[in-house]
């Protein structure tokens, strides 16, 4: 079973990801902030990872920038979820290395496409 | 009767002159010393200089004093002419003669130096108008009320040359300024003295005691000397500065010596001068300061939409998730009225992302932070996209959505998806005012800004428009809009009054956007309506001026 690392904040938005993807028979990792986010990607190894923009102590350009960066985690498929505020708006146009944005609100069945798409891709 | 000097060493001379111009103020010098000397204590009218002394004499007279007649009393027959010489006597001459000669001369001498005292006033006066020329000059210029009171100050100081002024302004900050401009350092006692006159003055204006709170600025030209005699002992003037109701302040100024009726019209005229630039200043600086804070306020509004859009959107979010997890049915089965009520939670949940788009949509694009992507492009590609986007829709409220477009149309230079929001905008406003059975037609047109037709109220925008354009129309069949209201409903939240419109959804923001983005597309949006009779939305976008061969490349 492919295996998905979701990394937000927001517990609620998490839980709903969770419940949907793994419906869709994919083994679900959670992470609430970016320091765990960025330890459990490095732990698990996982297939494809969900990423919060704004969160606190690491945002998540920085840890996609991070794992993008590494020979060992680049080839990971990134999908960033914004909520296209000005504080991420100062952020863009850095290179983070993101396969794909996401804008909140978003439709659940489009992530689940999304998810399926990158990892039949590989 | 003249001033007249004898420079002499021959005695019998001396006593024929002392006789025949005995009518005469007459003085007698023997030697060069005591000519230097009567020169220096007496002005004279003319000097009469004898040919037997060294002419190295006349010379040094003349650099002492060149205002008497030098005339040359010599003893040979033939005169030679000298530029130092204003005329001539001879030893042999008779007495009638020389007396003649001496009144003639003293006649022009006197005429000459009127002439010279006329010249030097006109001088003057050229010299103060040509002052009072380039002082307004420099008041019509400038809107800084400091700058014009230094120019005041300038033009005052050229033309009366005043040992002190004193200026007390009122309206340049909080509290009353009052500038001193000094030849000489102003001692505490002095500075007081002008303190306590100008609060006695201006007491009743002022309900603190002036004397503590006013500011003083002194500008001292020569600081190393200080003004010896008490400042009443000087000739003033007193000038109001003030233009209809606005009292500026005042301007008094100080001379050691009297000043003349001149002096007082020069000084009126500089302090009437500058009273309307100061208040034209006055209110260019509110207007400044109005503007600056009307600034400050349009970008905190539009801060905050954004903070508060983005603070919408993760609960909304985490909303919407939940309903749909719920809808399709993975939690259990829902009956009948569950789905209906668990529909309606999610159809307005789409409404209430809608308006957070579009509110941060606007809030963008008056921030100047919209983003476009400007391509060379033809607008059937948007009209394709929205029409196929938009026909389940209109076929589910029973509604016909058709096309009927110009063949051909030259490209537009612009960004294809902000038009796509634009078009999707009018389409969907067609869909929600139009009931079921009825017709929504898009055309496309070309046409020049001159063939445009509009209602009264859209000139304006059309009106800045020059050259060829490509024309959308949205045409519905649906409620229309009042004639009234047609400007209106490209203003923001204007749908917001209108409850008939509010049943249909919708932000009211959809119209004010399109007519941003088209305006960043410099092109126009109008729209003709009549109630009961259905509207009709246009749209112009600039013809592209990239000529063919270039869009081969370019597309290659």
């Amino acid at each position: 079973m492919k295996k998905i690392l979701i990394v937000d904040d927001e517990q609620d938005i998490v839980e709903s990801l969770k419940f949907v993807l793994e419906a869709a028979d994919f083994t679900c990792y959670c992470a609430y902030n970016g320091e765990d986010g960025l330890k459990l990607a490095k732990e698990i190894m996982p297939d494809l990872i969900i990423l919060d923009v704004m969160m606190p102590k690491i945002n998540g350009y920085k840890i996609s920038r991070l794992l993008k960066y590494d020979k060992k985690y680049k080839d990971i498929p990134i999908l960033m979820i914004t909520a296209r505020s000005q504080e991420e708006d100062k952020l863009i146009g850095e290179e983070t290395g993101a396969d794909e944005y996401i804008t909140k609100p978003f439709d659940l069945n489009d992530v689940v496409n999304k998810v399926k798409e990158y990892l039949w891709k590989q | 009767m003249g001033k007249i000097l004898f420079v002499s060493n021959r005695s019998e001379k001396i006593k024929q002159y002392r006789e025949i111009m005995k009518k005469h103020d007459f003085t007698v010098a023997e030697s060069e010393s005591s000519a230097i000397e009567a020169v220096e204590i007496t002005q004279f009218d003319i000097i009469i200089f004898d040919d037997n002394l060294d002419k190295n004499i006349m010379k040094k007279l003349k650099s002492v004093t060149n205002k008497p007649s030098f005339i040359l009393l010599t003893k040979k027959d033939k005169l030679e002419s000298d530029k130092d010489i204003n005329g001539f006597l001879t030893d042999d001459m008779p007495e009638e003669l020389v007396n003649s000669a001496i009144n003639l001369n003293l006649r022009t001498h006197k005429s000459l130096e009127q002439l010279s005292d006329t010249n030097k006033n006109l001088a003057d006066s050229l010299y103060r108008l040509n002052v009072l020329y380039s002082t307004s000059s420099k008041f019509a210029g400038s809107l800084d009320k400091e700058k014009l009171l230094d120019y005041m100050i300038e033009g005052m100081d050229k033309s009366l040359s005043f040992d002190l002024t004193c200026t007390l302004a009122f309206c340049t900050e909080e509290q009353p300024v009052l500038i001193l401009n000094s030849l000489y350092e102003i001692s505490d006692e002095l500075l007081n003295a002008i303190k306590i006159r100008t609060a006695m003055n201006y007491k009743s204006l002022f309900k603190m005691p002036l004397t503590d709170n006013i500011k003083v600025i002194k500008n001292i030209k020569y600081p190393g000397k200080s003004f010896t005699f008490s400042i009443f002992e000087y000739d003033n003037m007193f000038a109001p500065i003030s233009a209809g109701d606005n009292f500026f302040g005042c301007i008094e100024i100080f001379k050691e010596t009297p000043f003349t009726s001149d002096d007082a019209t020069c000084f009126q005229t500089i302090a009437q001068q500058v009273s309307l630039p100061l208040k034209s200043a006055t209110l260019y600086q509110e207007i400044k300061e109005t503007n600056l804070k009307l600034e400050k306020l349009e970008r905190l509004k539009s801060e905050f939409i954004s903070i508060v859009s983005h603070e919408l959107r993760t609960p909304l979010t985490a909303i919407k998730n939940s309903l749909d997890i719920l809808s399709c049915g993975r939690c259990g089965d829902i009956n009948d009225s569950g789905i209906k009520f668990l529909s309606m939670a999610q159809r307005n949940v789409e409404r209430l992302s809608g308006i957070i788009n579009d509110l941060l949509d606007l809030s963008k694009i008056e921030a100047g932070k919209m983003d476009y992507h400007f391509t060379n492009m033809n607008i059937h590609s948007v009209i394709d996209y929205v029409k196929n986007s938009l026909a389940g829709v209109a076929n589910e409220k029973g509604l016909r959505l058709i096309a009927e477009e110009t063949v051909n149309l030259p490209d537009i230079n612009a960004d294809s998806q902000r038009l796509e929001q634009v078009l999707t905008n009018l389409v969907s406003n067609a869909i929600k005012f139009t009931p079921s059975g009825k017709t929504i037609t898009i055309r496309s047109h070309l046409a020049d800004a001159s063939q445009i037709t509009t209602n009264e109220c859209f000139k304006p925008d059309i009106d800045k428009l020059k050259g060829q354009y490509v024309i959308v129309c949205v045409e519905d069949e649906g409620i229309g809009i009042a004639q009234k209201d047609l400007l209106r409903a490209f203003d923001k939240f204007a749908q917001i009054e209108n409850s008939l419109s509010r049943k249909a959804g919708g932000s009211g923001l959809g119209l004010p956007i399109a007519k941003q983005l088209l305006e960043a597309h410099n092109g126009a949006i109008w729209c003709d309506s009549e109630p009961e009779k259905g509207s009709r939305f246009y749209f112009a976008l600039p013809v592209s001026q990239i000529p063919a061969d270039e869009k081969i490349l370019i597309s290659n």
